[in-house]
């Protein structure tokens, strides 16, 4: 049945409308998680708050189980769902590169356009800086290119690196997040921010 | 308790359900009979002879012809550079690299297209791609590229196209040995003749 657009169920078209409104609905829960604030951003990286980091999480561990029970109902065929190519120095050089910015500027991607909507000024110097960067990397693409390419590891899924099932993983992955949001709490007492 | 605590002991339960059920069992056949069903409804496992033929002549490196008979048959004839997978040992994991690849076109076939098409319906099941069936078998094979039969003089211009196709791809091939040994050799005074009349078909066609 699924993936919807694959299967050609719903047009191509259809699937940008679909995709649209759902932008609009992460946009707005984004927002209403106070994600449009750079300081509630930034604050994972030093432990005041970790809410950044539970909402993504939780949004994670919901898709994979419903990803999964979804396979399982023989609703998705998930060997149809695109899985990012993975090239290990790319992702190595661009996690570092977005993590700095994510700690200078107080923003993700996303969150940045997040802020810039409702007005916040930082959110729109980052998105112009996100541009600014968007267009350098494209330009200079030339140099980049070999390390951009190297280490082709195809599109691997961390079950089969670990050689487990894909449930196992999940069934870890929930108790290990699990763990972390305890931790995450219990970091949250340990640094206190004054409320802003 | 906690709703956050309840939420999380429910997700930890979902990922247990998730854990316990094996991933594979529960789908052993890549397709559904009904999408296998519209498959062979709209014949697209079949390619021509001539498209074969066409393939070999221009040595084509993406075609790979897989024989799928027996090895005493494969080894008494075979096409250019066919492969031998008979039937039986179709999923031997050997030939698993051979079948199941996305880049090659594999052609099976058999003398008629029963066996080639059996060794489709498998790897198709399967969920492998890029694997075709050569329409008829190499009994058409040799009726319509090895032996070719010449059109009647009313047939329309494409028969004869198809006809001279044939004859030069036959002779590409090394066909004409082939058929002298099969054939009496009083066919081949006749085709000289033969290719005498596609010309007067193409005056008869100009008017």
């Amino acid at each position: 049945m699924g993936p919807l657009a694959v299967n050609e169920i719903i047009s191509e078209n259809t699937n940008f409308l679909l995709a649209f409104i759902i932008g609009i609905g992460f946009g707005f829960v984004l927002e209403q998680s106070g994600f449009s604030s750079s300081r509630k951003l930034a604050g994972v990286f030093y432990g005041y708050d970790t809410v950044v980091m539970k909402v993504f999480f939780t949004g994670a561990i919901t898709a994979m189980i419903g990803l999964l029970f979804f396979s399982l109902f023989d609703w998705v065929d998930l060997s149809l769902v695109y899985v990012n190519p993975n090239y290990l120095y790319s992702a190595i050089v661009g996690g570092v590169v977005m993590g700095a910015g994510f700690i200078m500027g107080g923003f993700c991607p996303g969150t940045s356009f997040c802020g810039a909507a409702i007005g916040k000024i930082d959110a729109m110097v980052f998105v112009a800086g996100l541009f600014i960067g968007v267009f350098g990397f494209s330009i200079s693409f030339d140099w980049w290119k070999e390390l951009y390419y190297a280490a082709f590891k195809g599109s691997p899924k961390m079950s089969e690196a670990l050689g487990i099932t894909d449930g196992l993983f999940a069934l870890l992955l929930i108790v290990v997040a699990s763990w972390m949001f305890w931790a995450a709490e219990w970091a949250e007492k340990k640094f206190p921010q004054q409320e802003y | 308790m906690k709703p956050r605590v309840i939420l999380a002991i429910a997700t930890v339960c979902l990922g247990l359900i998730i854990a316990a059920v094996p991933s594979d069992t529960t789908k052993p056949f890549k397709l559904t009979a009904s999408q296998l069903l519209e498959e062979v409804n709209t014949r697209t496992q079949f390619i021509a002879p001539e498209t074969v033929a066409d393939m070999i002549v221009k040595k084509d490196p993406s075609l790979r012809l897989i024989d799928v008979r027996g090895k005493d048959e494969y080894d008494k004839y075979h096409l250019t550079d066919a492969l031998n997978i008979p039937l039986t040992d179709l999923l031997s994991e050997e030939y698993t690299d051979v079948l199941d690849q996305e880049i090659k076109m594999n052609v099976f076939y058999s003398n008629g297209s029963l066996q080639a098409n059996e060794a489709w319906l498998i790897t198709r099941q399967m969920g492998y791609q890029n694997n075709y069936v050569l329409e008829g078998g190499l009994n058409y094979w040799f009726d319509a590229i090895m032996n070719p039969q010449k059109p009647s003089s009313t047939s329309p211009d494409e028969e004869f196209a198809k006809y001279d196709f044939a004859r030069s791809a036959s002779q590409a091939l090394g066909g004409g040995s082939i058929i002298t040994t099969v054939s009496n050799s009083g066919k081949l005074p006749i085709k000289p003749v033969i290719t005498g009349k596609p010309k007067k078909k193409k005056v008869a066609g100009g008017c």
